[in-house]
């Protein structure tokens, strides 16, 4: 993903935008702007207001807690910004979120009666959002002609990027050729590989079992498999929610007079 | 039966509920905002036309349940899933004693399944006996999220729920149903968590675990358990009203689940009343895989896989002998209220559905 330069001294809804669209739900792996959560965006200065109503009440308070912090911190990583601040609506936990979330409590302060703790659930949730974004990655390797030996060989080191260009190009067979694919899902999933401390080092493996472990290449095709099926149960998941917040908007028209 | 080209299809409807959420019925504003979250469910994946209101929905009765299931012949049978929640109604939600009274009515058309939660210790394991010996239940229905006291949940792996599973085995209920799947307010998504069933299941393998709405939303980690315990089934509930509003999502779902369980593990459920099988068994029956899907998994929802997922799987766990059915359905007592002889007796389809 190409670092983006919008972060002009004047603040825009656009620039603000652009920040929470890289937030994402983090059971769907998908954009919150995209999933439509967000309803207003308030800017005042320095000070910008984000309201987020979620698709029903009972969402995971824990999964509107991590939407709802990184969205703060995301608007916050702008230069222009001095505070934002999130307010949730519609949602049975809405005043210890907006509370906690506003004042920088921890998930704990906010919820003193909740047992786990949340770097657990985002571990756990990231970690299938890597395997999910794994499939598209490695799908546009097997697009480009490269076979399943190869692919679960390849090393962070093996990629190399052009300025300017979308797209990576990928050594492989000790740098004697090279393939070009374009950089979108490959960085995609750089950016999950990473977050999950799975890839850092330039000989790391790339691509890894949904469990962590490099890939054997007889394994290569269950491997993939399971990333697909990631990916299925996060979009039928969606499917539920997308349900949910169609029925609680068409039962918000029906009352609206009332 | 379903007719489908000129072929008939026995469906066995493998989970339905006759529950009571009557505002007498509540005692704690868990019991409300369960039933309220049901009927979210209820009208989120119900076509507008077919959707009840809440009162009726709250609670709807014997007769209508027996209208619903077998008034078209829609279903041939249903299995009873009792779910208690005895700390949120007051006379629970749907007990087995309950769900006794219709279902020992019609003995012929349901199977009436018990419960047991290990936080009840020895008492619970007396239950467990006594819905044995009284009822002859050949299967439990367990809800791992439930609200007991303090506690908000319990898991299948704990040394106390092995020694349930061990009475199961020893009593000769062999038919386990978690429900692993959405969260319900105000229950517990994580008391839902599929992950239990693993180490219970090859601890188990006398018995069969059912694992009710595929484990959505952890369908990957349902499907990787499943792959490896073979005595580990999918129940459809939830992922089969897709069909109706999402086909293209139906589509996925079933290739994924034909792809890692293989046709013989898929099992149909309505959840009646969430979804009513008055309507949902002819979407199910009538959705299509994608040809992208075909082509990517190489799996069919063809007749045979269908006459598999939508009652002869659940048939060989519940030792329900289709043809014996069919031949005694020709003249029961239900078959006689709605003029279902002749369907039942030369394939003719059932009266039209009002």
């Amino acid at each position: 993903m190409s670092t983006r330069t919008s972060d002009g001294p004047a603040l825009t809804r656009a620039a603000v935008r652009d920040r929470l669209d890289r937030v994402t739900d983090p059971e769907l792996d998908r954009s919150i702007v995209a999933l439509e959560y967000v309803d207003a965006i308030e800017i005042d200065g320095g000070n910008v207001g984000v309201d987020l109503t979620l698709p029903t009440a009972w969402c995971s308070p824990a999964f509107a807690w991590m939407m709802a912090v990184d969205a703060r911190d995301e608007v916050e990583s702008l230069p222009a910004v001095e505070e934002a601040r999130i307010t949730l609506h519609e949602h049975m936990h809405e005043t210890e979120i907006n509370r906690g979330v506003n004042e920088r409590l921890s998930f704990a302060e906010s919820f003193p009666d909740a047992d786990g703790d949340i770097a657990a659930v985002r571990a756990e949730l990231d970690e299938k959002a890597r395997v999910a974004r794994q499939y598209d990655a490695v799908e546009a390797l097997l697009e480009a002609g490269l076979d399943p030996e190869t692919i679960v060989e390849l090393q962070v080191r093996d990629l190399e990027y052009a300025d300017g260009a979308d797209s990576v190009s990928i050594y492989v067979r000790d740098s004697s050729f090279a393939v070009t694919v374009p950089d979108a899902p490959i960085e995609r999933y750089l950016e999950k590989a990473r977050e999950t401390n799975l890839v850092s080092a330039p000989d790391d493996r790339l691509f890894r079992t949904p469990e962590g472990d490099p890939i054997d290449p007889d394994s290569f095709e269950l491997v993939h498999r399971r990333g697909r099926l990631a990916q299925v149960n996060m979009s039928s998941q969606g499917g539920i929610c997308d349900g949910l917040r169609e029925a609680r908007e068409g039962r918000l028209e029906g009352t609206v007079d009332e | 039966m379903y007719q489908q080209n000129g072929e008939e299809i026995f469906v066995i409807d493998g989970h339905v509920h006759l529950w009571d959420a009557t505002e007498e019925n509540i005692k704690h504003q868990g019991g409300e905002e369960f039933i309220q979250c049901f009927y979210d469910y209820h009208t989120t994946f119900t076509p507008e036309e077919r959707q009840w209101d809440i009162d009726e929905y709250r609670k709807y009765g014997a007769d209508r349940m027996v209208e619903d299931l077998f008034g078209n012949a829609a279903a041939d049978m249903a299995i009873f899933q009792p779910t208690y929640l005895t700390d949120f109604y007051d006379d629970g939600f749907n007990t087995t004693e309950q769900n006794a009274e219709l279902a020992t009515e019609h003995p012929e058309r349901f199977v009436l399944n018990g419960t047991f939660d290990p936080r009840d210790g020895e008492e619970g394991l007396e239950y467990l006996e006594e819905l044995h010996e009284k009822y002859e239940i050949p299967g439990v229905k367990l809800y791992t999220a439930e609200w007991r006291g303090d506690s908000k949940g319990w898991r299948l792996d704990d040394e106390e729920a092995f020694e349930f599973l061990q009475k199961c085995a020893d009593l000769g209920i062999e038919n386990v149903h978690p429900h692993k799947g959405p969260t319900i307010r105000p229950l517990n998504r994580d008391a839902f968590d599929v992950k239990d069933v693993d180490d219970a299941a090859s601890s188990f393998p006398e018995l069969n675990f059912i694992v009710e709405h595929v484990g959505l939303p952890r369908l990957d980690d349902f499907c990787w358990i499943a792959t490896q315990e073979t005595n580990v089934y999918g129940g459809l509930a939830v992922a089969a009203p897709f069909a109706q509003n999402r086909p293209g999502k139906f589509s996925e779902i079933m290739s994924e689940l034909l792809w890692w369980l293989g046709e013989d593990r898929v099992i149909f459920g309505s959840d009646y009343a969430i979804w009513n099988p008055d309507w949902l068994v002819e979407e199910v029956m009538e959705a299509e895989l994608t040809e992208e899907h075909r082509a990517e998994y190489g799996v069919e929802w063809d007749l045979e896989t269908k006459k598999k997922v939508m009652g002869e799987n659940i048939a060989d766990l519940y030792d329900i002998d289709i043809e014996a059915k069919r031949e005694a359905f020709q003249n029961d007592e239900i078959s006689q209220q709605f003029d279902l002889e002749d369907h039942y007796a030369s394939g003719e389809p059932a009266p039209a559905d009002d």
